[in-house]
């Protein structure tokens, strides 16, 4: 492939804009973790169904026009399936004593996304599926880039920063930050962490239904499509650190541009190898991921 | 504010509480009654069921039987966070604090968490006015694991009086390992909350110094069961404590 300044922008330019998107998957699952203590393997099943109520909703009920408004209302579906879910299957753990709960979690997620996935298949059969979208290409200087693709990155920054507001400025923010460090104090501070617990699941899986939204017209709606984006978001953890949100972060962009450069200028086919690659390189070199600060117990 | 113990009823009331743990019984029908407004030391030799009695009291754990009464309100095995809701809170032994968070911040967490209405500005009022008591005023926007010892320990202290509705506070090992300083800062803290804002205290220590400054009543524990109650002075003279404190051979 011939090397030319321009490509090489626009390899940035659209490594980072999709990075951000990886950087919301991984963010909803570190953001979990860090509250409930808890690794949500269905988190790619939030993302499918995010990607399917921005289906329906543009397909059925808003049209293209109103694309965003679908994205409101996905990311807000995906919200209220995590806050009705949570008390019901991962609340069991806290609310009364328990001897293995990470292996309960483990199970328990796993049946969740074994459970929705199929409930995908049932209502929709294995069917893709995709919005439509008339966003026209929008040219960065002289690169073009597609109109969907550059409005999923815009929203999956704006979500980021208020994500940022409401854990700095708010009081369940501040909640939130206190349990992420020390759950027994917070509980003795009068907080109530197992309500916080289901805030903070809805939270971080309505961020994996916007991403599904937002990616729903680039990369289809079918029942297993949220399998991707899981093994993304978990190796931008490993390559973060787990419950770290700059590790969660700045693992996403890193991830975006590695795959993009090396897309671009080794080889394509092998787009999902740079990211593993990496993955590889963080763990020899740090193996609690760039962020990562202690070792998980147990 | 009303003033302290103006109207001398019962803040807080423990009946026979008892609490095994396998075949050791570390509470063993443990009553105790705080009168509003007093400031009670709840004395004993290490093991004797002090700590499990606070956890006891404050939620943390549940009793195998007994009761607790907080006023008129039955609190007995509630969650921690309704307990501190209703206005009892304790401080730890190890000073629990949220480093990554500010003084002012970890301040905040008990206000809002408690239900408070006044809204923020009032809290941010309150939280720099403990911190001014506390000495920690410069500290009040430098994280809280840039703190000392003593200073997280008079932080953990001030989180509890920022609920406004606080009526019995239970202070385990205040004293425990922090300089004279920052204990006559603490004493002074207690004593003014004590007096302007007519809050009960239980504060379990072993410096009987302190306690005798403080605690015009203590409450003795050894083995599990109230062994003695009344002034230090009178307790102190008591032949099953002197025994329990210093073993039977050397009495």
């Amino acid at each position: 492939m011939m090397y030319t300044t321009e490509l090489l922008i626009q390899t940035v330019i659209s490594g980072l804009m999709v990075g951000v998107l990886y950087a919301l998957m991984a963010l909803g699952i570190t953001f979990i973790y860090s509250i409930v203590k808890t690794i949500n393997w269905a988190m790619g099943e939030f993302y499918m169904i995010g990607s399917y109520i921005q289906f329906v909703a543009v397909h059925f009920l808003l049209g293209p026009n109103y694309w965003w408004l679908a994205v409101i209302i996905s990311t807000a579906g995906t919200f209220l399936a995590g806050y009705i879910i949570e008390p019901i299957l991962i609340k069991p753990m806290y609310a009364r004593p328990m001897q293995r709960r990470d292996d309960y979690a483990t199970v328990v997620t796993i049946a969740l996304l074994l459970l929705l996935r199929s409930l995908a298949v049932a209502i929709g059969g294995p069917n893709q599926y995709r919005p439509e979208t008339n966003l026209p290409i929008i040219w960065l200087g002289p690169l073009p880039q597609e109109g969907a693709r550059v409005a999923a990155s815009f929203c999956a920054v704006v979500a980021l920063g208020l994500f940022w507001l409401v854990i700095k400025k708010t009081w369940v923010g501040l909640a939130l930050r206190a349990t992420a460090q020390n759950r027994v104090a917070a509980q003795t501070s009068g907080v109530d962490v197992l309500r916080l617990d289901a805030t903070a699941f809805a939270i971080g899986v309505a961020m994996a239904g916007l991403a599904g939204a937002l990616l729903a017209p680039l990369f289809m709606v079918f029942p297993t499509n949220g399998a991707v984006a899981t093994v993304k978001g978990f190796e931008i953890i490993v390559i973060g650190g787990l419950g770290s949100i700059p590790g969660a972060l700045i693992g996403g962009l890193l991830l975006g541009l590695v795959e993009s450069l090396g897309t671009s200028f080794i080889s394509s086919p092998y787009q999902n190898a740079y990211g593993f690659l990496l993955v590889i390189l963080v763990l020899i070199v740090k193996p609690n991921g760039l962020f990562g600060e202690k070792v998980r117990e147990a | 504010m009303t003033a302290a113990g103006s109207k001398r009823g019962t803040a807080l009331i423990a009946l026979g509480l008892t609490k095994h743990y396998g075949g050791l019984v570390a509470n063993n029908d443990v009553g105790m009654r705080l009168t509003s407004g007093e400031v009670r030391g709840l004395i004993g030799p290490n093991g004797a069921g002090k700590t499990t009695f606070v956890n006891l009291v404050t939620g943390v754990e549940v009793p195998d039987a007994g009761s607790v009464r907080l006023g008129d309100r039955e609190i007995t095995g509630q969650e921690p966070h309704l307990i501190a809701e209703a206005g009892l809170v304790r401080s730890f032994q190890m000073a629990r604090v949220f480093g990554n968070l500010t003084a002012t911040e970890n301040l905040m967490i008990p206000y809002f968490a408690s239900g408070a209405r006044e809204g923020a500005a009032v809290g941010v009022a309150r939280a720099r006015e403990l911190l001014r008591l506390s000495a920690l005023e410069p500290l009040a926007d430098a994280p809280a694991n840039s703190l000392s010892g003593g200073q997280r320990m008079l932080l953990q202290t001030c989180a509890g009086f920022m609920i406004p509705h606080l009526r019995v506070y239970v202070l385990d090992e205040p004293f425990a390992g922090i300089n004279s300083v920052v204990k006559d800062t603490l004493i002074d803290l207690i004593m003014h909350e004590n007096s302007s804002r007519g809050i009960t205290f239980l504060i379990v220590s072993h410096e009987m110094e302190i306690i005798r400054r403080m605690c015009p009543l203590v409450t003795v524990m050894i083995a599990g069961r109230v062994a003695a109650e009344g002034t230090l002075d009178e307790v102190a003279a008591r032949e099953d404590v002197i025994t329990a404190y210093l073993g039977r051979t050397a009495a």
